[in-house]
């Protein structure tokens, strides 16, 4: 009898369980669903009210739209350079960096490396003012060395590159040493390739807070020839602005959406278990 | 996570032939040159604009003139006293209790959730944790969609229950808890998954021992899993502390501060200062005092692990 009523309250637990997954996976699929629905039906379905779950009939109209009438191309392009140059950059300066700060000896070391752990506190929104001023100094405002350069002094990649060549082990770059190879040798032939998670880890977090970064771009890029794709949706679809300010063209501006957010996607569903380590381990935000 | 910021002693190295060596010259340059390329991008880049930031704070520069002069702390005298400033200061505040204690509870309650041995639970995982990765300005942008008043989603899911047309951005009341409701859609799948790395730290054992001894379901989480969970939990609130009350993209893309100076946060306000007024040296001291914000939270944090450990 207790066993019975037992197995009873499992069912009825389990079930109110897998209920409860079903609805948050519901809620937090929802506003990407309707992204893409939205961006799939000709404007006359958009205004349409009661709204329908999937488009009447399918169009590409407002991919069409954005990729004509905007230099949409040219600000994924943008996007796509500065991600692919600064993650660069960070990798090589960081891992060079952190390597001499987690292996090597020089004075002053200890005092530099908490002055660079320091700034771990102080985020972008407090430095942009002398940064842009800065850019406009040297005139490079409106430019994509603008966008992309400050992102190369990254302090987070330096953190966790160090604390991963200190717990290498010390027998085998010993070892390369004794064998008369250079700093610069054991660096490239020995450290990156035993480092590769971390890299890996580093990397993912530079090109997706490159990719979704806004307001320093939003500061340095108001031209298409700079213009980085958050930028270009917040100034042409956003709340404020242009096409959906007077009238409302939520069509198009769910299809720039898919088009900005697909990538993301991809790489995140193709590389979910690095990217939840990388985005875990940074505290990054979006 | 806190362990790491604390230098770790330089494993207790033998004469790893630096200055003994006969190349002894070359050996103790070398380490300069693997710092140096990121030593220039950090000073030009981070350490340098955190330092002149402080020093335009105590000037009246004006981006637009290109001129100003040295003021002392009058920009920070002013500060006290404008009322704008402390509308956007009370208006982040507001912001952070409607998201701060959701983001956190909702965090920790999906994370024991999809914790569970349930069937599809990765699936689930995936999906909340899926929004993070969406940039801010498309968050924003879909959200004005489905938050539009007359031909939203979201009006439209109200309506079935009898509420109908809330102006859910253009009225000041609605504006702020709807641009909450986003943040929370949007970052609380980045909380889960800390919590979850929290959770599958706990042994096991732990929590079967308690069942066995009786415990039911609630008084093992209540006296064995929360407790344990006490240091993730502190970073969760200390990380979901610093990035609410940085909070930018989604205001200006949603509401741009408005309706009125409703959504106006204290960000917001030192973004338009700096770039729509031009007063460079008034916002860089409200950069200053979000930047003693942080600082102080950092102290918290600091004071709060050291404590935990010696317990």
């Amino acid at each position: 009898m207790t066993d019975h009523s037992k197995t009873a309250r499992t069912i009825l637990w389990r079930t109110f369980l897998y209920l409860g997954l079903a609805a948050v996976t519901l809620v937090a699929l929802f506003p990407l669903f309707w992204m893409v629905s939205s961006a799939l039906r000709p404007e006359g379905q958009i205004l349409a009210y009661p709204p329908r779950w999937l488009p009447a009939t399918w169009t590409l109209e407002n991919f069409a739209y954005i990729l004509g009438r905007f230099a949409f191309a040219r600000w994924w392009l943008n996007s796509i350079v500065a991600a692919g140059v600064s993650t660069a950059l960070v990798l090589l300066l960081d891992s060079l960096a952190a390597y001499a700060f987690a292996r090597l000896h020089f004075a002053g070391q200890r005092v530099l490396y908490l002055v660079v752990l320091s700034m771990l506190l102080v985020p972008i929104q407090v430095t942009i003012i002398p940064l842009y001023m800065l850019f406009a100094q040297v005139h490079l405002l409106d430019s994509l060395p603008a966008v992309l350069l400050p992102t190369t002094a990254n302090v987070t990649g330096v953190f966790l590159l160090t604390q991963f060549f200190r717990n290498l082990p010390g027998e085998l770059l010993d070892a390369a040493r004794i064998d008369g190879a250079s700093d610069l040798r054991i660096w490239w032939h020995i450290v990156l390739p035993l480092s590769r998670p971390v890299l890996s880890s580093v990397a993912i977090i530079t090109v997706v807070s490159s990719w979704n970064s806004f307001l320093w771009p939003l500061l340095v890029a108001y031209s298409d020839a700079s213009r980085t794709l958050p930028v270009g949706i917040a100034q042409f679809f956003g709340g404020e602005s242009g096409v959906s300010g007077s009238a409302p063209q939520f069509g198009p501006a769910m299809a720039a959406a898919c088009l900005a957010t697909a990538p993301v996607i991809v790489a995140f569903l193709v590389l979910q278990r690095s990217f939840v380590r990388g985005v875990a381990l940074s505290g990054l935000k979006g | 996570m806190d362990r790491g910021v604390r230098p770790a002693h330089p494993a207790a190295a033998p004469a790893r032939g630096s200055r003994r060596t006969p190349s002894g010259v070359r050996l103790a340059l070398g380490p300069w040159l693997f710092v140096l390329p990121y030593l220039v991008t950090f000073v030009l880049f981070r350490f340098g604009p955190a330092v002149a930031g402080f020093l335009v704070s105590l000037t009246n520069w004006n981006l637009m003139s290109g001129s100003g002069r040295f003021v002392g702390v009058d920009n920070y005298a002013r500060l006290a006293t404008d009322p704008q400033f402390r509308q956007s200061l009370l208006q982040t505040l507001y912001f952070m209790a409607l998201t701060v204690p959701a983001l956190v509870i909702l965090g920790l309650l999906l994370a024991v959730l999809v914790n569970q041995r349930l069937r599809g639970r990765s699936v689930v995982r995936t999906a909340i944790f899926m929004p993070y990765v969406v940039m801010s300005t498309v968050v924003g942008v879909i959200w004005l969609w489905m938050l539009n008043t007359d031909v939203g989603v979201f009006n439209y899911l109200l309506s079935l229950l009898g509420i109908h047309g809330i102006p859910w951005l253009s009225d000041p009341n609605a504006a702020m808890p709807a641009i909450a409701l986003t943040t929370i859609w949007w970052t609380v799948g980045f909380n889960m998954i800390i919590f979850l790395a929290g959770l599958q730290d706990i042994p096991p054992e732990l929590e079967e021992a308690a069942r066995v001894d009786g415990a039911g379901t609630f008084t093992t989480f209540r006296s064995i899993t929360l407790p344990l969970l006490r240091p993730v939990t502190f970073v969760v609130v200390m990380l979901t502390l610093i990035n609410t009350f940085e909070v930018f993209d989604q205001i200006y893309v949603m509401t741009g501060g408005g309706p009125g100076l409703s959504t106006l946060t204290i960000i917001q306000f030192m973004y338009y200062e700096a770039f729509q007024f031009y007063h460079v040296g008034y916002a860089s001291a409200v950069a200053y005092v979000v930047l003693a914000v942080l600082v102080v939270l950092a102290l918290i944090q600091r004071r709060f692990l050291a404590r935990g450990d010696l317990a």
